[in-house]
Order: C-alpha cells, then structure tokens, then sequence
C-alpha cells in the first residue's frame, strides 16, 4: 500500500460517533465485518450521501475524539472499504487501534487540523512522515505519524491479514514453541 | 528523567528502556480469558492453523460469565470450552464451581504480583491493579497474544491520583470511584494508566483498591493500578512465595496530570443512565422506585460488600417489591461470608444468592430486567439494555446504597442505617 494519499479533504467536527454517526449501531450488534456490506452505510449518520460521494484516496478530517463511543470497529471497515485517509486531532483508544486493525492509514494527533482545511479543499498526506500538504491553499503541516510498526499492519491490510503474515514468518523461521 | 511504574513494567517486559508514546511487543506475565471468548479465539487459531499455544502455561481461563448454564447453547459452549482446554493443555483453568469471579480469585490463589504484566480479554481485568499489577485488556487481539507470544502496545501516559482524607461514616470506596471518574477530564483518560497513591491509600481496605482500579476504564483509561504498599505484603504473604518487589514511580518520573482526590466525600454517589461517569448525590434520586437490585461483580468483589450489605439488612426483609440478588465475586469470599454469618442474614432479608462470578452484571443472563423496569446495582456499566430490556434503567452505586435501597423499594441514602 502506498503510504501517501491524495485527494479531497471532507470535514467533520469534534466528537464525531462511532455509533450512529459513522455506521448504524444494527452492523455492530451483527457483527458484521464485510467491507462491501459496511461502505454503503459509512457516515450517513451524518451525510446519507457521503458513501456515493468519495473516492479512493479521498481524506476524512476529524475534530477532536473522533469515533468516541464503544469502540466497534464496523465505522473503521467503512472507511477502508472506500480506500480514504483519515486525519484527526484526537482519536479514543479503542478506535485508534480498531483503525489500524482495519487498516486505515491514519494520523491520530493532528492537534488544530481542522483550523486548516475545509470540505472540497485538494489535499496530500504521507502517512509515513506525517507530512499534511493542502493544495488549495499552498499549505504545509507536520503531525506525528504512527509508529513503523503499526504502519506496518496498515499496509499488510489490516490485523488479520498482518497476524496471518506473522504466523507464517514465524513459522517458516521456525520459532514456534517445541511440544513440551 | 526517571519512569512511571507504567514506564518500569513495560520496560521489563519489553526487554529495553522505554517512556510514554513508544509502541513494543511486551511479553506478559499472565494471559486471561473468559467462558464466552474460548470458543472464540480457539477459530481463529484454527483458521491460522496453530495447533499449539505460545505459552500455554501462562494462560488463565475462568468461567465465571456464565457457569450457570442458563440454555443448552451454553451447556454446549461449556462443553466445548473443556475440550479445548484439553486440547492446547492449558493448566490454568477454573470451571464451574472453581475460581470464581476471573477478575478476582486469580489474586486469591496468588497469581498476580506487583510490577506484573498481565494482558485479557475483558476490560475489567484492571481489578489486579489492587496488588500493583498492570492488567491490560484487549480484545480481538487476544489470539495473537496466544498464537505469537505478545501483540503491540503502546506505553501509556500516567494519571496519578493521590488519594487524601479519609471516608465519612456511611460513605464507601465506591462513592469515590464513581466521583473519581466524573470528575476527570475524559481527554487526560484516554489512554492513560491511572497510577493511585497518596496518604490516603493505606486506608482503603483490598476490595475498595479494586474498586479504584475498575471504574477508570469506563472513562477510556488504558489501566489502573495502586502504588503497592505494606498492605500488598500483608495480602500476598500467605499466598505467594515469589518475590515481591513495591514498584515505585521515580521522584523525577514525568506524570501526564496529577489529581487529588478526597476520601471525604459529603454524601454517597449515584451513577445514572447510561454511563457509569454520569454521577449524582444520592440526595437527588432518593425516593425513586426500584424493582430490581444486585450486589456483586468486579466492581463489589470483596468480603467488606457483603458486609456492608448484611449490616443494613440484620433482622430485616427487603421491600415486598423488589428482587435482590447477591453474587459473591469469588468461593473465598463467599466462604468468608458464610462463616461471619453474611449470607445468612442476606438470606433472612430476602436475598437470593447465586454462584459466585460476574453475576447479573454479565450481560443480564441471570436475573435479566423486564420493560420499563429500574435496577439499582453495583455492577461495572449501566448502558440501556445491558441487563435485559432496553428501556430498563440501570443506576449504580456502593453496595450499602443498593442494600438500603433493596430494603425501602427506593432508592435511599444508606447513612442512617450505618451510623450508629
């Protein structure tokens, strides 16, 4: 996966729902983790049009505690089944890791990005780096970005995939455990 | 600059120095799951085709979700659940009619020991904070953790409280916990480890540790664990003979927020629908009509709930309209309970006593909730539906405001019936 994205920037706010907000509650109580289910219903709590509207490489902008609530990982899938970015001041601790076992290149502490860009703004984020560029306005911002390792998962496609990689390495190096 | 006790164990189980924000692969301690995730993780293994645990001796496995079997869908996963045990050799495993509360009876039987890094699945493993032990809990992650050993982590910021004053006549470790929690900014919380000492500490009896350590996690803290002290040597003496050693944060260690929190409260505190930071005097609710009550789970796990409970309800019966159940968290504390005369008096007033573990809090399997209907209970969350019916209300509270509360029919300030 290429660590950088560009595309257009779509805003949301501060506190922006796992549930409701980014997905119907009915997915996470299904337990329902089908990509092509889910991105048909991504943030049409707040924009029912949202999901006919973006396009890969397109980057989601959030405020402050992005995707609170009990963190269900359904919004996240939702967000990696359309191939978007995602860039936020802050993120709860269960999303922050249910958006990197989903896979989403994310940077979680962009504090003020939202001061910085606005929906339909051209922008340009390298994951890897940190580096936030907006086009429109001839702009540049640095953020922390995720550790290699955690890039590492996002661009294997998420934990599964990355924990089956694992195994396998682990098994081809032969570390695992001998029978007692 | 010096380290976090959060800082310190991770930089032991890491195998390199590390400070707050480093992501690792810490190898734990101690793994633990519950009946309703064993059938669970076992697929995934399955599907990855691990036929044998990285480390099936540090594995604990504890029914106490369900262990009364209340379909034959559970009876079946019980079934199941013993033969994987079997089948990956896992020692540590207490069924039905062992342990106990999984949160609790693992510090019983002298599992957990300070500056321990224990990894579950189940939020609530924070409890073994009580022996300043760092329980963290995740989730789906659990079967890398069994399959490879370990699974990323990122080092916490710390919160220190420091607890001062010391509680009122009538008022519980409880009635703090939940004014701890609303009381905190929930940004500072997030991901953080609650690190909780002070001169205030030493006065909290074993079970209000725990009850300090379970409630963070509600406001998104990562962990929860006291600064260990004499009184952890006193508790482990007998049941563990490893060496203990009281892990201390640093003079220079770099704190994210440092809170104090007073014992002193002026009155017992009352979480409301639907989070458990929601929190109110009792003052403001008292009169309101109950038909369900419920002492236990991890958040009432020791001998001194029942107490508390049973010195309200001495000679008495509960209110013709409400239906009580108590769950001792552990066969320890239920045993303990039954030699001081505990029980009896709970089963006098009216109570009805089930097996010790989670309880009714485990999702309302037993004593579930019906439309309409107003519980108030000492367990860890009270979202809509949690005990049963949605538009059920779930108020929680300290195991004397439940008790005195089971006994009117409504909810009431327990002060008058503990001072005497």
């Amino acid at each position: 996966m290429n660590l950088t994205m560009r595309g257009r920037c779509w805003k949301f706010g501060d506190n922006v729902g796992i549930d409701g907000d980014m997905m119907p509650l009915e997915f996470a109580l299904k337990r329902e983790t089908n990509p092509a289910v889910l991105g048909p219903y991504l943030m049409t709590g707040i924009d029912p049009d949202f999901p006919k509207k973006v396009k890969p490489g397109d980057i989601i902008v959030g405020g402050k505690r992005f995707a609170q609530g009990n963190p269900h990982i359904q919004g996240l899938i939702g967000i990696s089944a359309h191939g978007l970015g995602l860039v936020v001041e802050s993120i709860q601790r269960g999303s922050y890791r249910n958006a990197i076992n989903a896979g989403v290149p994310f940077l979680p502490n962009c504090q003020g990005v939202s001061a910085q860009v606005e929906t339909g703004d051209e922008i340009e984020v390298n994951f890897a780096t940190g580096v936030l560029i907006n086009h429109t306005r001839g702009t540049q911002f640095q953020y922390q970005p995720l550790a290699a390792s955690q890039l590492e998962i996002i661009t294997a496609g998420g934990w599964r995939a990355q924990l089956e990689a694992r195994v396998t390495a682990m098994r081809v190096n032969d570390l695992r455990p001998s029978p007692p | 600059m010096g380290q976090t006790i959060a800082e310190k164990i991770f930089s032991r189980a890491g195998g390199r120095p590390v400070k707050e924000g480093d992501i690792i692969y810490p190898e734990p301690d101690l793994v633990t799951t519950h009946d309703w995730y064993v059938v669970n993780f076992d697929k995934v293994l399955q599907e990855l085709g691990i036929e044998r645990l990285h480390a099936p001796h540090k594995l604990l496995i504890s029914t106490d979700h369900e262990p009364v079997a209340t379909s034959p869908l559970a009876a079946q996963r019980q079934r199941q659940v013993r033969e994987i045990v079997r089948k990956y050799g896992i020692e540590h495993f207490y069924d039905v009619g062992r342990g106990g509360h999984g949160h609790v009876f693992p510090m019983e039987k002298g599992f957990v020991r300070p500056g321990m890094l224990v990894i579950a699945y189940d939020i609530h493993v924070t409890n073994y904070g009580a022996l300043g032990c760092m329980g963290i809990p995740v989730v789906t992650e659990i079967s890398e953790v069994l399959a490879c050993g370990n699974v990323w982590l990122k080092v916490p910021h710390t919160v220190r409280i420091n607890l001062v004053g010391q509680l009122g006549p009538g008022i519980t470790i409880r009635d703090v916990a939940q004014k701890m929690i609303s009381l905190i900014d929930v940004d500072a919380a997030d991901y953080a480890a609650f690190e909780i000492g002070g001169p205030g500490l030493a006065s909290v009896d074993f079970s209000g540790r725990q009850v300090l350590c379970n409630t963070p996690i509600e406001i998104g803290a990562k962990t929860a664990f006291i600064e260990p002290d004499q009184q952890t040597l006193d508790y482990l003496q007998t049941r563990t003979s490893e060496p203990i050693e009281l892990i201390k944060s640093d003079p220079d260690a770099r704190f994210h927020t440092v809170i104090e929190i007073d014992l002193g409260l002026v009155e017992p505190q009352v979480a409301v629908p639907p989070t458990p930071d929601k929190v109110v005097g009792v003052s403001q609710l008292v009169g309101k009509k109950i038909d369900h009550a419920f002492l236990g789970s991890c958040a009432a796990p020791g001998i001194s709930d029942l107490a508390m409970a049973a010195r309200i309800l001495k000679g008495k019966k509960i209110h013709e309209s409400v239906r009580f159940f108590v769950t001792p968290s552990t066969f320890e504390v239920m045993s303990e309970a039954t030699v001081l005369g505990y029980i009896q008096i709970l089963v006098d007033a009216g109570a009805s006593i089930t097996a010790p573990g989670c309880g009714v809090c485990a999702g309302g399997k037993i004593g579930t909730m019906a439309d309409g209907e107003v519980s108030i209970n000492t367990g860890t969350r009270n979202d809509f539906g949690r005990l049963g019916a949605m538009n059920s209300e779930i108020y929680l509270a300290s195991a004397a405001t439940v008790a005195a509360s089971a006994l009117v029919g409504a909810i009431t300030d327990p002060r008058p019936y503990l001072i005497d």
